[in-house]
């Protein structure tokens, strides 16, 4: 009995161990890509995947090394609800950049935001 | 050598982070861009309360620092222009000189303040003392502070609540609420 | 090993806020501090399983709710510059107002 309740106590540490690396890795890489991408859409995406996927990660991580408790449940709460926040979050930002007329960079040139044709009188 | 402190360690580094976003403050010119930063700011503000088991000071800060004025800037930034002007030199030095003047000031009062966590501090020594004694037997909740607004006071800070419920009200209902326009109604119909 | 993910998980905070600092456009500064408010949710999660304060989770929990109502409020103040439009289409075209609020720095 003494012997099982270690075994899986060693497993579940593992376990959240290679999960809290994993997600500390995305984030970083994420954070990263937030500096080196060259334009506005593709720092979103850098941001946004890595924010959902690590995030989850590192939640699940911090669960697993919990175990069967309160803490756990509450971790799972805050992932739940960084899972429906984050994306729509990404969504609202990506859809802002559009409705102001940045253009993504397409091909290696960068191309000047062009104002979109139905657009009222263009700006300065 | 002491020992290695976590939460010290994690505070430091938090500081750092808060110095570098006073000093972008600081620095920047677009409006917008300072409202961004300050409630960057006062989130890990918040994160350092925690760091520092004053949580409720902690929920405040977040709340009203990262919420309510970030919403608060925005909206005074839609009535204003979004640029500031670069300052002349010396204002920047007045700001400079009244900025060191007052934590000077605070630098020299610290002598006088109790150390942190010291026994005979008149905080610890008069009826605080009886509210950490009574606190685990009354109440099980372990952060006493929690435990004096949430219950031995509960009843003064729902009247505090329910005047800022009000309040909030008051503000929603006089604030103009935006008319659709035919033409945007038809757009969406 | 938790104290390395919050010193981590910190690197990464100053990592974005060198785009948040410095982000040519409105929209990197907001991205950035985005993704900012969600590492504060992890770095109070970690911080409280390296201090021991499980009902610290309880803070991260509303600081993920209250970073959601900013980036809210900030991307509505971005697409129409006013608080109280609706989210359908602005009066007079979206474009024309928002362009120039680019800072071009």
């Amino acid at each position: 009995m003494n012997e099982a309740s270690d075994i899986w106590t060693n497993a579940r540490d593992v376990v959240a161990a290679i999960l809290l690396f994993t997600g500390l890795a995305f984030t970083l890489i994420g954070s990263i890509g937030v500096i080196r991408f060259p334009d506005f859409y593709t720092r979103l995406h850098a941001a946004g995947v890595t924010d959902t996927g690590g995030a989850l990660l590192i939640l699940f991580g911090l669960a697993a090394l919990a175990g069967w408790s309160f803490a756990a449940l509450k971790l799972l709460l805050i992932g739940l609800l960084l899972m429906v926040t984050t994306p729509v979050a990404t969504h609202l930002l990506a859809q802002a950049a559009h409705a102001g007329g940045r253009e993504p960079l397409i091909g290696r040139s960068p191309v000047k935001p062009k104002r979109p044709k139905k657009s009222g009188p263009a700006a300065p | 050598m002491t020992s290695f402190d976590p939460s010290l360690a994690i505070s430091a580094a938090l500081l750092v982070l808060m110095i570098a976003a006073a000093l972008a403050v600081v620095r920047t010119t677009n409006l917008f861009a300072v409202a961004i930063l300050s409630a960057v700011y006062s989130l890990l503000c918040a994160v350092w309360f925690v760091v520092m088991d004053a949580i409720d000071v902690a929920f405040t800060e977040a709340a009203v620092g990262a919420g309510i004025s970030t919403v608060l800037y925005l909206g005074a930034l839609v009535h204003t222009g979004d640029r500031a002007r670069r300052l002349g030199f010396m204002r920047l030095l007045g700001g400079a000189a009244a900025a060191l003047l007052f934590g000077l000031a605070f630098i020299l009062l610290v002598p006088f303040t109790p150390v942190f966590g010291d026994p005979q501090s008149p905080a610890n020594t008069q009826v605080g003392l009886e509210y950490v004694h009574s606190t685990p037997v009354d109440i099980a909740v372990p952060n006493v502070v929690t435990a004096v607004l949430a219950s031995y006071r509960g009843l003064d800070t729902f009247g505090e609540a329910a005047v800022i419920f009000t309040a909030g009200i008051a503000v929603v209902a006089i604030l103009p609420r935006h008319r659709r326009r035919k033409k945007d109604a038809e757009d969406a119909a | 090993m938790l104290l390395g993910l919050a010193f981590g998980l910190m690197l990464g905070m100053a990592l974005l806020f060198v785009r948040l600092a410095r982000g040519p456009t409105i929209y990197d500064r907001a991205l950035a501090a985005n993704s900012l408010s969600t590492k504060v949710v992890l770095l109070i999660a970690v911080v409280s399983f390296v201090q021991q304060r499980p009902q610290w989770l309880d803070v991260a929990l509303v600081y993920a709710l209250i970073g959601f109502v900013s980036v809210i409020a900030v991307v509505k103040f971005l697409r129409y510059r006013a608080m109280h439009a609706p989210m359908t289409r602005p009066p007079g075209g979206a474009h024309a107002e928002i362009v120039d609020l680019e800072s071009g720095q």
